[in-house]
């Protein structure tokens, strides 16, 4: 080693000046200053491209869809629906949000991962002897700074279409009535509208009473053909018992519907698709900069959310059953709120109903492990890659 | 990091340590090449010093391994008297580089990008931005996306980032590329003033009129090793000069000064004859032969004196190494 200066060597200057300087600046630290912070999100957000493409997907698709759903009903109101409503709201929440959300954070991410690499100015910021970590890390709150925010106005949009433009009454398949009603007004109402619910509403393992339906859910006349013996039409208490019966078997069902999504069910379903679109950032960016490329990443990433997700979420392979229940969708899967339908398109409501069982504590340590691991390794790959 | 108190660090080393960059048995290998091999150098403070090298020498991966953008296989190194890698942050808070050729983010303006590079350096780099732009000429432009630079541009707001940090060294990878011949001069005057401030600069380059121009003093490496250095004046002390004759018959000429034994050594070629002769010579005795030649029958139509060059020393001295390979 060549040797130091004689202060360096007794270190009665040099490390007096090192104690000055560490506290003033915290070069070797591998926290981000807040101007590497804002820097940084500069950087990302004069992207025009990306921000198009993350706008047009946060807030464009739902946006349009929206208007074009206001403008229909405003035009034709009995030939089109209100634009809004619970049914409305969780389609868009899990149809597009959701899964549209997760790709353009992990777009996001592998931008913020990779650019300085390929667009050849990491080196540029290595050479100012800042912390390799702290470079990396400083791109983690600027690059949520971008997409918590989009997310949530997009959301925002959907919740407040959906609740202000919601449908007056609740609209339980083909059949208009009061949305949250107790079982036994629910029943009240079926001994109400007999024909409507013996018509209209799903049942199962009911004898047939052999009454036709009609058209908009009038009961018609029983018809027999010329010389065959007409059957013994129900008495109106036959009638009146087994439409009960039928509301009772769908008050389970009906209680799931809304005519607006509740307070409860938005807050839920708001942070759910920001911890999926958060999820998608920090993947994306840890993905990125272990490859030191952008395009191969966000490949990748759809491959894992279009394709292997809803494949791996299905399918049960007994030798691979705990490697499935390590895939981040399946954990999302399983903390999905519960009144919102499945995002697989399995049977059933959210909350994993008909998914590879799994713990919610085994979800939440999953998702956990995801954050962390890819945070880990993106920030060792910046750490020891040549510049 | 507070500007007092670096200068107490720049002012310490100053005095005690003579040398901005000082490596010892520096290696860094690529598999099974090795792209630098076993470099001890010493860059003086306070002067323009060129690293000068064929392509594929080796002259960027040393420059890599001194910033820290690769590791280094064995040696040591320091920079401004701070070993490197265990006192990188320090040592670098002080020192400003272009590697390769400089390359921003072309979707941001010049000022952005110089943003982004000063948020990594200390609080004060900021408010250097616009002096910086303002020394490299580019104050005008400063405003514009980089995409729309010309090579030349992204050279000076390359320089710009490295004056970012006010630094007592700067590493110039081929900084003369993409230059015009009013930007190399503007670059040359560059240097300059920034030596004449106390700063060292590294000029790596294959550039050898313009090192020689610019620089106080040279190393020259070829296939990752260091095969001299020191000041340029120095170097070419007892290098050779060379005399150019056009004239008739130059195999008989050749034939006559060799005869008589003047010295150097003399070749024939197409139109004449070229004489190397050891820097020093005098005029005297290069009239001398011109004598000889007259008074042997040969008509003497063009006689030149070449000093010799940091060229032609280089290629003096990097083939020899070859014939001796």
């Amino acid at each position: 080693m060549t040797a130091l200066p004689p202060q360096a060597r007794t270190g009665s200057v040099q490390h007096v000046v090192e104690a000055e300087l560490r506290p003033d600046d915290h070069r070797g630290s591998p926290l981000p200053t807040f101007a590497m912070i804002a820097t940084r999100f500069m950087e990302l957000r004069k992207r025009r491209g990306l921000m198009i493409a993350l706008i047009a997907v946060n807030i464009g698709i739902p946006g349009v869809f929206l208007a074009i759903r206001l403008l229909a009903h405003a035009i034709a109101p009995h030939s089109y629906g209100p634009a809004g409503g619970y049914s409305v709201f969780s389609g868009l929440v899990v149809g597009i949000l959701f899964g549209f959300g997760f790709i353009v954070a992990a777009t996001l991410g592998c931008s913020a991962g990779a650019v300085d690499l390929t667009e050849g100015v990491f080196r540029h910021l290595v050479v100012t002897g800042r912390s390799r970590v702290a470079l990396y890390l400083a791109r983690i709150p600027a690059g949520l700074a971008i997409i918590v925010p989009l997310v949530a106005v997009g959301f925002t949009i959907v919740c407040s279409v959906c609740v202000f433009a919601a449908p007056a009454k609740l609209s339980y398949d083909g059949v208009n009535m009061p949305a949250g009603l107790s079982r036994s007004a629910f029943v009240s109402f079926a001994k109400s509208h007999p024909n409507q619910v013996y018509c209209d509403f799903p049942y199962r393992n009911l004898t047939s009473l052999g009454v036709p339906c009609g058209p908009n859910g009038n009961v018609g006349k029983i018809t027999t053909p010329p010389g065959v013996t007409a059957p013994i039409p129900p008495s109106k208490a036959q009638f009146e018992a087994t439409v009960v019966k039928i509301a009772n078997q769908d008050y389970t069902d009906y209680s799931k519907n809304f005519r607006t999504p509740p307070l409860s069910l938005m807050v839920e379903a708001g942070m759910w698709v920001e911890l999926e679109a958060i999820l998608g950032f920090f993947v994306g960016l840890g993905l990125a900069s272990l490859m030191g490329q952008r395009t191969v990443p966000v490949v990748l990433m759809i491959v894992l959310e279009v394709i292997l997700t809803p494949l791996l979420t299905r399918e049960v392979i007994p030798h691979m059953i705990n490697g499935q229940r390590g895939l981040v969708g399946l954990a999302m899967n399983h903390i999905e709120p519960s009144a919102l339908p499945h995002l697989s398109g399995l049977h059933g409501s959210g909350n994993g109903a008909g998914l590879l069982s799994e713990s919610t504590t085994v979800a939440v340590c999953v998702i956990v492990g995801w954050l962390v691991v890819w945070t880990v390794l993106g920030a060792w790959r910046m750490a020891t890659r040549d510049a | 990091m507070s500007s007092a108190v670096l200068e107490k660090v720049a002012g310490g080393a100053d005095a005690d340590g003579p040398w901005a960059v000082e490596t010892h048995g520096l290696t860094k290998r690529f598999g099974e090449s090795i792209a630098v091999n076993s470099v001890d150098l010493r860059i003086p403070r306070g002067c323009a010093f060129g690293y000068l090298g064929p392509n594929g020498a080796g002259k960027t991966t040393l420059i890599r391994v001194l910033l820290g953008l690769t590791r280094a296989d064995a040696g040591t190194m320091s920079l401004l008297g701070y070993p490197v890698p265990r006192h990188r942050d320090l040592a670098l808070a002080r020192v400003g580089a272009i590697v390769d050729e400089p390359r921003f983010h072309g979707h941001l303006t010049g000022r952005q990008n110089l943003q982004i590079l000063a948020a990594a350096r200390e609080p004060a780099a900021r408010g250097r931005i616009s002096a910086a732009l303002e020394r490299v000429g580019l104050a005008h432009r400063a405003d514009d996306r980089v995409s729309k630079y010309s090579m030349g541009m992204r050279q000076r707001l390359g320089v710009a980032a490295c004056l970012l940090g006010d630094p007592q060294l700067l590493i110039l990878d081929e900084p003369m590329n993409g230059l015009d011949p009013a930007g190399m001069h503007d670059m040359r005057e560059m240097i300059h003033s920034l030596v004449a401030e106390g700063r060292t600069v590294v000029l790596s380059s294959h550039l050898l009129d313009e090192v020689e121009r610019t620089c106080d003093a040279v190393a020259i490496v070829d296939r990752g090793k260091v095969i001299r250095q020191g000041p340029i004046a120095e170097l070419l002390a007892g290098t050779s000069m060379e005399v150019e004759i056009d004239c008739s018959a130059p195999e008989a000429a050749q034939t006559l000064l060799v005869r008589e034994n003047r010295g150097g050594r003399v070749t024939v070629r197409e139109q004449g004859l070229a004489i190397a002769l050891p820097t020093g010579t005098s005029h005297d005795a290069i009239a001398e032969m011109n004598r000889i030649l007259v008074e042997g029958g040969i008509s003497v139509y063009r006689l030149e004196v070449n000093q010799a060059s940091l060229e032609s020393w280089f290629l003096e001295v990097t083939s020899r190494l070859g014939s001796e390979e």
